[in-house]
Protein backbone atom coordinates (compact mmCIF):
# COMPACT_ATOMS: atom_id res chain seq x y z
CA UNK A 1 0.00 0.00 0.00
CA UNK A 2 3.11 2.22 0.35
CA UNK A 3 4.54 2.14 -3.10
CA UNK A 4 1.01 2.76 -4.65
CA UNK A 5 -0.26 6.48 -3.96
CA UNK A 6 -3.79 7.47 -3.63
CA UNK A 7 -3.31 11.10 -5.05
CA UNK A 8 -6.98 11.51 -7.07
CA UNK A 9 -8.55 10.32 -3.44
CA UNK A 10 -6.88 13.49 -1.11
CA UNK A 11 -9.03 16.01 -2.29
CA UNK A 12 -12.32 14.40 -1.70
CA UNK A 13 -10.81 13.25 1.84
CA UNK A 14 -9.67 16.82 3.14
CA UNK A 15 -13.11 18.03 1.94
CA UNK A 16 -14.98 14.93 3.87
CA UNK A 17 -16.28 14.01 0.54
CA UNK A 18 -16.09 9.64 1.10
CA UNK A 19 -18.33 6.89 2.00
CA UNK A 20 -17.22 5.43 4.93
CA UNK A 21 -15.31 2.23 3.31
CA UNK A 22 -12.92 4.57 1.51
CA UNK A 23 -12.66 7.52 4.11
CA UNK A 24 -11.18 4.13 6.15
CA UNK A 25 -9.14 2.70 3.25
CA UNK A 26 -7.31 6.06 2.96
CA UNK A 27 -7.09 6.83 6.19
CA UNK A 28 -5.10 3.44 6.79
CA UNK A 29 -2.90 4.43 3.61
CA UNK A 30 -2.26 7.89 5.14
CA UNK A 31 -0.91 5.88 8.52
CA UNK A 32 1.91 4.51 6.75
CA UNK A 33 2.50 7.00 3.74
CA UNK A 34 4.35 9.82 4.36
CA UNK A 35 4.29 10.97 0.90
CA UNK A 36 0.50 11.27 0.68
CA UNK A 37 0.15 12.74 3.97
CA UNK A 38 2.47 15.62 3.36
CA UNK A 39 0.28 15.76 -0.52
CA UNK A 40 -3.13 15.83 1.99
CA UNK A 41 -1.91 18.79 3.53
CA UNK A 42 -0.93 20.59 0.93
CA UNK A 43 -4.12 20.17 -1.21
CA UNK A 44 -5.75 21.19 2.05
CA UNK A 45 -3.80 24.69 2.57
CA UNK A 46 -4.23 25.05 -1.33
CA UNK A 47 -8.09 24.43 -1.11
CA UNK A 48 -8.63 26.69 1.83
CA UNK A 49 -7.00 29.43 -0.08
CA UNK A 50 -8.86 29.03 -2.69
CA UNK A 51 -12.54 29.02 -0.87
CA UNK A 52 -11.22 31.74 1.17
CA UNK A 53 -9.58 34.47 -1.22
CA UNK A 54 -11.87 33.80 -4.41
CA UNK A 55 -12.20 37.11 -5.94
CA UNK A 56 -16.03 38.31 -6.31
CA UNK A 57 -17.31 39.47 -9.48
CA UNK A 58 -17.50 42.58 -10.77
CA UNK A 59 -20.81 44.11 -8.88
CA UNK A 60 -24.26 44.73 -10.94
CA UNK A 61 -27.17 46.18 -10.05
CA UNK A 62 -29.85 43.33 -9.64
CA UNK A 63 -32.92 45.36 -10.37
CA UNK A 64 -31.58 46.22 -14.10
CA UNK A 65 -30.40 42.83 -14.67
CA UNK A 66 -33.74 41.55 -13.39
CA UNK A 67 -35.50 43.90 -15.89
CA UNK A 68 -32.97 43.00 -18.60
CA UNK A 69 -33.88 39.43 -18.11
CA UNK A 70 -37.60 39.75 -18.39
CA UNK A 71 -37.49 41.61 -21.15
CA UNK A 72 -35.32 39.11 -22.95
CA UNK A 73 -37.77 36.33 -21.69
CA UNK A 74 -40.61 38.40 -23.13
CA UNK A 75 -39.21 38.75 -26.18
CA UNK A 76 -38.14 34.85 -26.35
CA UNK A 77 -41.21 34.15 -25.82
CA UNK A 78 -43.27 36.15 -28.34
CA UNK A 79 -40.35 35.79 -30.85
CA UNK A 80 -41.35 31.74 -30.69
CA UNK A 81 -45.00 32.55 -30.87
CA UNK A 82 -44.68 34.12 -33.90
CA UNK A 83 -42.91 31.48 -35.27
CA UNK A 84 -45.56 29.38 -34.19
CA UNK A 85 -48.48 31.50 -35.71
CA UNK A 86 -46.38 31.38 -39.28
CA UNK A 87 -45.89 28.23 -39.15
CA UNK A 88 -49.49 27.73 -38.23
CA UNK A 89 -51.06 30.19 -41.15
CA UNK A 90 -50.50 28.24 -44.31
CA UNK A 91 -51.65 24.48 -42.34
CA UNK A 92 -55.69 25.46 -43.10
CA UNK A 93 -55.09 26.13 -46.89
CA UNK A 94 -52.67 22.91 -47.09
CA UNK A 95 -55.44 20.57 -45.04
CA UNK A 96 -58.18 22.30 -47.48
CA UNK A 97 -55.70 21.64 -50.70
CA UNK A 98 -55.08 17.80 -49.27
CA UNK A 99 -58.64 17.43 -48.88
CA UNK A 100 -59.52 18.67 -52.23
CA UNK A 101 -56.50 15.97 -54.25
CA UNK A 102 -58.06 13.47 -52.05
CA UNK A 103 -61.88 13.94 -53.26
CA UNK A 104 -60.03 14.19 -57.01
CA UNK A 105 -58.55 11.11 -56.86
CA UNK A 106 -61.52 9.19 -55.32
CA UNK A 107 -63.86 10.43 -57.85
CA UNK A 108 -61.34 9.69 -60.77
CA UNK A 109 -62.74 6.79 -63.00
CA UNK A 110 -61.54 3.72 -61.42
CA UNK A 111 -60.46 5.63 -58.05
CA UNK A 112 -57.90 5.18 -55.89
CA UNK A 113 -57.23 1.37 -55.79
CA UNK A 114 -54.92 -1.71 -56.32
CA UNK A 115 -53.94 -3.35 -59.43
CA UNK A 116 -56.39 -6.11 -59.46
CA UNK A 117 -59.50 -4.92 -56.56
CA UNK A 118 -62.68 -4.88 -57.64
CA UNK A 119 -63.98 -1.66 -59.43
CA UNK A 120 -66.03 -0.33 -56.31
CA UNK A 121 -68.71 1.48 -58.52
CA UNK A 122 -69.43 -1.65 -60.46
CA UNK A 123 -69.84 -3.39 -57.34
CA UNK A 124 -72.12 -0.79 -55.85
CA UNK A 125 -74.18 -1.01 -59.31
CA UNK A 126 -74.32 -4.41 -58.75
CA UNK A 127 -75.93 -4.14 -55.26
CA UNK A 128 -78.49 -1.94 -56.86
CA UNK A 129 -79.40 -3.48 -59.49
CA UNK A 130 -80.10 -6.59 -57.38
CA UNK A 131 -81.94 -4.56 -54.76
CA UNK A 132 -84.58 -3.15 -57.56
CA UNK A 133 -84.51 -6.48 -59.36
CA UNK A 134 -83.47 -5.46 -62.61
CA UNK A 135 -80.68 -8.17 -63.21
CA UNK A 136 -84.06 -10.56 -62.99
CA UNK A 137 -85.70 -8.39 -66.13
CA UNK A 138 -83.03 -8.12 -68.04
CA UNK A 139 -84.67 -8.84 -71.37
CA UNK A 140 -87.29 -5.72 -70.48
CA UNK A 141 -83.87 -3.29 -69.45
CA UNK A 142 -81.85 -4.49 -73.02
CA UNK A 143 -84.80 -3.64 -74.86
CA UNK A 144 -85.17 0.42 -72.95
CA UNK A 145 -83.83 1.93 -75.78
CA UNK A 146 -86.22 0.30 -77.98
CA UNK A 147 -88.68 1.06 -75.90
CA UNK A 148 -87.72 4.79 -75.81
CA UNK A 149 -87.63 5.22 -79.63
CA UNK A 150 -91.10 3.79 -79.66
CA UNK A 151 -91.48 6.68 -77.07
CA UNK A 152 -92.99 4.26 -74.55
CA UNK A 153 -91.42 5.66 -72.17
CA UNK A 154 -91.30 9.16 -72.36
CA UNK A 155 -95.29 8.38 -72.75
CA UNK A 156 -95.44 6.64 -69.69
CA UNK A 157 -97.48 9.78 -67.26
CA UNK A 158 -99.82 9.41 -70.72
CA UNK A 159 -100.83 5.65 -70.33
CA UNK A 160 -104.14 4.82 -69.44
CA UNK A 161 -104.60 4.33 -65.77
CA UNK A 162 -105.01 0.60 -65.27
CA UNK A 163 -108.97 -0.26 -64.93
CA UNK A 164 -110.25 -1.42 -61.57
CA UNK A 165 -112.30 -4.05 -61.02
CA UNK B 1 -43.39 28.49 4.92
CA UNK B 2 -41.17 29.21 2.06
CA UNK B 3 -41.67 27.17 -1.27
CA UNK B 4 -38.65 24.81 -1.78
CA UNK B 5 -36.37 25.64 -5.08
CA UNK B 6 -38.18 22.37 -6.42
CA UNK B 7 -41.52 23.61 -5.54
CA UNK B 8 -40.75 26.64 -7.22
CA UNK B 9 -39.92 25.25 -10.25
CA UNK B 10 -42.59 23.00 -10.52
CA UNK B 11 -44.76 26.33 -10.19
CA UNK B 12 -42.76 27.91 -13.27
CA UNK B 13 -43.50 24.90 -15.27
CA UNK B 14 -47.21 25.39 -14.14
CA UNK B 15 -46.83 29.13 -15.15
CA UNK B 16 -47.80 30.54 -12.11
CA UNK B 17 -47.40 33.63 -11.76
CA UNK B 18 -44.02 35.32 -9.93
CA UNK B 19 -42.29 31.97 -8.87
CA UNK B 20 -40.28 32.65 -11.63
CA UNK B 21 -39.34 35.90 -10.45
CA UNK B 22 -38.53 34.48 -6.50
CA UNK B 23 -36.28 32.02 -8.26
CA UNK B 24 -34.28 34.44 -10.00
CA UNK B 25 -33.72 36.40 -7.11
CA UNK B 26 -32.63 33.43 -5.23
CA UNK B 27 -30.15 31.87 -7.53
CA UNK B 28 -28.74 35.32 -9.07
CA UNK B 29 -26.13 36.04 -7.05
CA UNK B 30 -25.04 32.46 -7.14
CA UNK B 31 -25.58 32.38 -11.06
CA UNK B 32 -23.76 35.38 -12.06
CA UNK B 33 -20.74 34.05 -9.69
CA UNK B 34 -20.15 30.58 -11.09
CA UNK B 35 -20.60 32.64 -14.55
CA UNK B 36 -18.00 34.83 -13.93
CA UNK B 37 -16.08 32.30 -12.41
CA UNK B 38 -15.98 30.22 -15.41
CA UNK B 39 -15.82 32.98 -18.13
CA UNK B 40 -14.07 35.83 -16.17
CA UNK B 41 -16.08 38.32 -18.35
CA UNK B 42 -18.79 40.90 -16.78
CA UNK B 43 -21.33 40.73 -19.67
CA UNK B 44 -20.36 37.47 -20.89
CA UNK B 45 -21.10 36.20 -17.43
CA UNK B 46 -24.48 38.52 -17.00
CA UNK B 47 -25.17 37.19 -20.86
CA UNK B 48 -24.80 33.68 -19.97
CA UNK B 49 -26.46 33.73 -16.56
CA UNK B 50 -29.73 35.25 -18.13
CA UNK B 51 -29.57 32.30 -20.65
CA UNK B 52 -29.72 30.14 -18.16
CA UNK B 53 -32.45 31.72 -16.44
CA UNK B 54 -34.34 31.59 -19.73
CA UNK B 55 -33.80 28.27 -20.32
CA UNK B 56 -34.91 27.35 -17.13
CA UNK B 57 -37.97 28.93 -17.38
CA UNK B 58 -38.35 26.74 -21.18
CA UNK B 59 -37.39 23.44 -19.54
CA UNK B 60 -39.12 23.63 -15.59
CA UNK B 61 -41.38 21.63 -16.99
CA UNK B 62 -38.85 18.48 -17.31
CA UNK B 63 -37.26 18.77 -14.36
CA UNK B 64 -37.74 15.67 -12.51
CA UNK B 65 -36.97 16.18 -9.32
CA UNK B 66 -34.08 12.89 -9.01
CA UNK B 67 -31.68 15.48 -8.66
CA UNK B 68 -31.59 18.83 -6.10
CA UNK B 69 -32.56 21.67 -8.19
CA UNK B 70 -29.81 23.56 -7.79
CA UNK B 71 -27.62 20.65 -9.46
CA UNK B 72 -29.96 20.49 -12.16
CA UNK B 73 -29.64 24.41 -12.64
CA UNK B 74 -26.01 24.73 -11.89
CA UNK B 75 -25.73 22.14 -15.21
CA UNK B 76 -28.00 24.36 -17.61
CA UNK B 77 -25.91 27.39 -16.22
CA UNK B 78 -22.53 25.81 -16.58
CA UNK B 79 -23.34 24.11 -20.15
CA UNK B 80 -24.32 27.68 -20.71
CA UNK B 81 -21.09 29.11 -20.40
CA UNK B 82 -18.69 25.91 -21.70
CA UNK B 83 -21.03 26.68 -24.71
CA UNK B 84 -20.36 30.50 -24.83
CA UNK B 85 -16.92 29.64 -24.30
CA UNK B 86 -16.49 27.32 -27.13
CA UNK B 87 -18.13 29.92 -29.59
CA UNK B 88 -15.95 32.59 -28.61
CA UNK B 89 -12.61 30.27 -29.04
CA UNK B 90 -13.81 28.84 -32.13
CA UNK B 91 -14.11 32.88 -33.29
CA UNK B 92 -10.65 33.89 -31.73
CA UNK B 93 -9.09 31.15 -33.35
CA UNK B 94 -10.78 31.56 -36.98
CA UNK B 95 -9.37 35.18 -36.52
CA UNK B 96 -6.14 33.98 -35.29
CA UNK B 97 -5.70 35.15 -32.00
CA UNK B 98 -4.48 32.59 -29.34
CA UNK B 99 -5.74 32.26 -25.71
CA UNK B 100 -3.91 30.87 -23.33
CA UNK B 101 -6.55 29.42 -21.51
CA UNK B 102 -7.36 27.03 -24.47
CA UNK B 103 -4.07 24.96 -24.24
CA UNK B 104 -4.92 21.26 -23.28
CA UNK B 105 -4.24 20.54 -19.04
CA UNK B 106 -1.32 18.50 -20.19
CA UNK B 107 0.62 20.59 -23.38
CA UNK B 108 3.86 21.94 -21.02
CA UNK B 109 3.82 25.75 -20.46
CA UNK B 110 7.14 28.04 -19.72
CA UNK B 111 5.83 28.42 -15.78
CA UNK B 112 5.47 24.87 -15.53
CA UNK B 113 8.97 23.63 -16.75
CA UNK B 114 10.87 26.13 -14.80
CA UNK B 115 12.26 24.60 -11.83
CA UNK B 116 10.71 24.85 -8.65
CA UNK B 117 12.61 28.15 -6.39
CA UNK B 118 14.84 27.12 -3.55
CA UNK B 119 13.23 29.07 -1.39
CA UNK B 120 9.58 29.04 0.06
CA UNK B 121 8.07 31.59 -2.60
CA UNK B 122 5.44 32.58 0.38
CA UNK B 123 8.13 34.24 2.25
CA UNK B 124 9.08 36.40 -0.63
CA UNK B 125 5.20 37.23 -1.55
CA UNK B 126 3.27 39.26 0.20
CA UNK B 127 -0.82 38.00 0.90
CA UNK B 128 -1.92 39.85 -2.05
CA UNK B 129 0.46 39.30 -4.90
CA UNK B 130 -0.08 35.65 -4.19
CA UNK B 131 -3.84 35.82 -4.69
CA UNK B 132 -3.52 37.42 -7.35
CA UNK B 133 -0.75 34.83 -8.61
CA UNK B 134 -3.09 31.72 -7.49
CA UNK B 135 -5.90 33.52 -9.15
CA UNK B 136 -4.37 34.20 -12.31
CA UNK B 137 -2.94 30.58 -12.70
CA UNK B 138 -6.42 29.24 -12.05
CA UNK B 139 -7.58 31.38 -14.72
CA UNK B 140 -5.28 28.96 -16.85
CA UNK B 141 -6.69 26.00 -15.86
CA UNK B 142 -8.69 24.51 -18.79
CA UNK B 143 -12.78 25.40 -18.78
CA UNK B 144 -13.71 21.40 -17.18
CA UNK B 145 -11.21 22.63 -14.69
CA UNK B 146 -11.82 25.79 -13.53
CA UNK B 147 -15.30 24.94 -13.32
CA UNK B 148 -14.60 22.04 -11.57
CA UNK B 149 -12.61 23.75 -8.76
CA UNK B 150 -14.90 26.69 -8.75
CA UNK B 151 -18.14 24.36 -8.11
CA UNK B 152 -15.91 22.23 -5.42
CA UNK B 153 -13.65 24.94 -3.61
CA UNK B 154 -15.94 27.98 -3.76
CA UNK B 155 -19.65 26.47 -3.97
CA UNK B 156 -19.05 23.64 -1.66
CA UNK B 157 -21.19 20.99 -4.23
CA UNK B 158 -20.04 17.18 -3.44
CA UNK B 159 -18.11 15.76 -6.08
CA UNK B 160 -21.15 13.56 -7.14
CA UNK B 161 -23.15 16.57 -7.66
CA UNK B 162 -20.21 18.53 -9.60
CA UNK B 163 -20.34 14.96 -11.51
CA UNK B 164 -24.26 15.72 -12.28
CA UNK B 165 -23.13 19.52 -13.38
CA UNK B 166 -20.56 18.43 -15.51
CA UNK B 167 -22.07 15.38 -16.81
CA UNK B 168 -19.44 12.88 -16.31
CA UNK B 169 -18.33 10.31 -14.08
CA UNK B 170 -17.41 10.87 -10.57
CA UNK B 171 -14.02 9.42 -11.07
CA UNK B 172 -13.21 11.92 -13.64
CA UNK B 173 -14.63 14.95 -11.44
CA UNK B 174 -11.67 13.27 -9.10
CA UNK B 175 -9.16 13.58 -11.58
CA UNK B 176 -10.16 16.85 -12.64
CA UNK B 177 -9.80 18.27 -9.17
CA UNK B 178 -6.11 16.37 -8.66
CA UNK B 179 -4.69 17.42 -11.77
CA UNK B 180 -6.28 21.05 -11.49
CA UNK B 181 -4.52 21.53 -7.75
CA UNK B 182 -1.22 19.51 -8.45
CA UNK B 183 -1.14 22.04 -11.48
CA UNK B 184 -1.32 24.88 -9.20
CA UNK B 185 0.83 23.74 -6.66
CA UNK B 186 3.38 22.93 -9.29
CA UNK B 187 3.17 26.57 -10.61
CA UNK B 188 3.05 27.95 -7.11
CA UNK B 189 6.13 26.23 -6.43
CA UNK B 190 4.27 24.22 -3.46
CA UNK B 191 5.26 20.94 -3.90
CA UNK B 192 7.56 20.69 -1.02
Amino acid sequence: MKDVHLDEWLIDHVRGDLDPADRARVDAHLVACDHCRASRDRFAALMTELADTAPAPPPIHWGAYRAELRERLERRTSASGWLWARLARPLPALAAAGLVAVLVMAGLPGGVRAPGAPDPLALDNTLLATQLDMIARLDVVQQLDLLEDFNVIGELDELPEPQKG
Amino acid sequence: MESSDEQLCRAIAAREPGAFDLLVERYQERAYRIAWSVLRDREDARDCSQEAFIRLHESAGSFAGQSKFSTWFYRILVNCCLDHQRRRRGWRRLVGWRDPRSDGPDEPDPVEQAPAPFTDPVDGMDKERRVTRVWALVEELSPQQRTAVTLSCREGLATKDIAAVLNVSEATVRVHLHRALSTLRRRLGDEG
